[in-house]
């Protein structure tokens, strides 16, 4: 890897401030003689803004969405607890039972997650 | 008795924890309401739309509460439901193996992001370029470079060396470069 290919795999953390003062004044240097560099590293600074914008963007959950998934968790949770409470009261015929009575899911989850 | 979860909103996630290990469900609630959002957020940039990341917040979460017993404390909270998360999602991704062509004639011509609205339109095909990377390399770049997390926490939450998490972020935003410019 040639010195200007070295310096160029350092821009992005350059750019994103990561890198320890020798590395930096290494990027500075290299970056005085070099168009190219200077090139890329605008497309990096680019990136970099645009990934602050899509961390600034909100993202949330729609009100109806977010019932839902409450709704399919308090489910689940019901289906964790009684998996638990009926296996512990008849084991295997007690987890079989759950799973003809729709909680397959839930059953295998608890299996799995052992 | 669980208490009002008014009283918890101060509490902190550890103690929660413990509350939720002990059949408290109104503490799990609790952290479920305080970790929602970036649980989502995480699983919509990784998944890449809305639907997909409300069933893989749901199952993380649910995921979450099954294994309460395996937080063992070494790495907060978060970082340790962050991982159930990335996991989740990236499950989900590999199952469906879908991906929709990124338009590069469109980020070609993508403006300089000054405005508020060419920064919105940047952002949008940035969202779409941040599909096109491999699993590993989107996770991680959503970790470090759009959640703000340190490269242990994203390490940690990937389950792999620090090294591994920081070449994972280099190659992603790399790649990122390369596809919006």
């Amino acid at each position: 890897m040639s010195a200007t290919d070295e310096v160029l795999d350092l821009l992005p953390a350059y750019v994103a401030d990561e890198l320890d003062a020798a590395e930096r004044e290494r990027v500075e240097r290299a970056l005085a003689g070099s168009p190219r560099l200077h090139e890329e590293l605008g497309g990096y600074r680019r990136l970099f803004v645009l990934l602050a914008a899509l961390a600034d963007e909100e993202v949330v959950l729609t009100a109806s969405a977010e019932r839902r998934m409450l709704r399919q968790l308090a489910i689940g949770w019901y289906l964790s607890g009684t998996v638990r409470f009926v296996e512990g009261l008849a084991g295997a015929y007690g987890r079989a039972l759950i799973y003809y009575l729709g909680g397959g899911r839930a059953a295998r989850t608890q299996q799995g997650g052992r | 008795m669980p208490e009002d979860l008014s009283n918890m909103v101060t509490v902190s996630d550890a103690a929660l924890v413990e509350r939720a290990r002990a059949g408290d469900r109104g503490a799990f609630n609790v952290l479920v309401r305080r970790h929602q959002v970036v649980v989502y957020r995480v699983c919509y940039r990784i998944l890449g739309n809305g639907d997909d990341a409300a069933d893989a917040t749901q199952e993380a979460l649910l995921r979450a509460y099954r294994r309460l017993d395996s937080f063992r404390g070494q790495s907060a909270f978060k970082t340790w439901l962050m991982r159930l998360t990335v996991n989740v999602s990236l499950n989900e991704r590999e199952r469906r193996k879908e991906t929709v062509p990124f338009d590069e004639s469109r980020a070609a011509a993508m403006p300089d992001p000054a405005s508020d609205l060419a920064r919105a339109e940047a952002a949008t095909q940035l969202h779409q370029a941040l599909q096109h990377l491999p699993p590993n390399h989107r996770a991680a770049v959503v970790l470090r470079d759009l959640e703000g997390f340190s490269y242990v926490e994203t390490a940690t939450a990937l389950g792999v060396p620090e090294g591994t998490a920081k070449g994972w972020a280099h190659r992603g935003r790399v790649r990122l470069k390369e596809l919006l410019t």
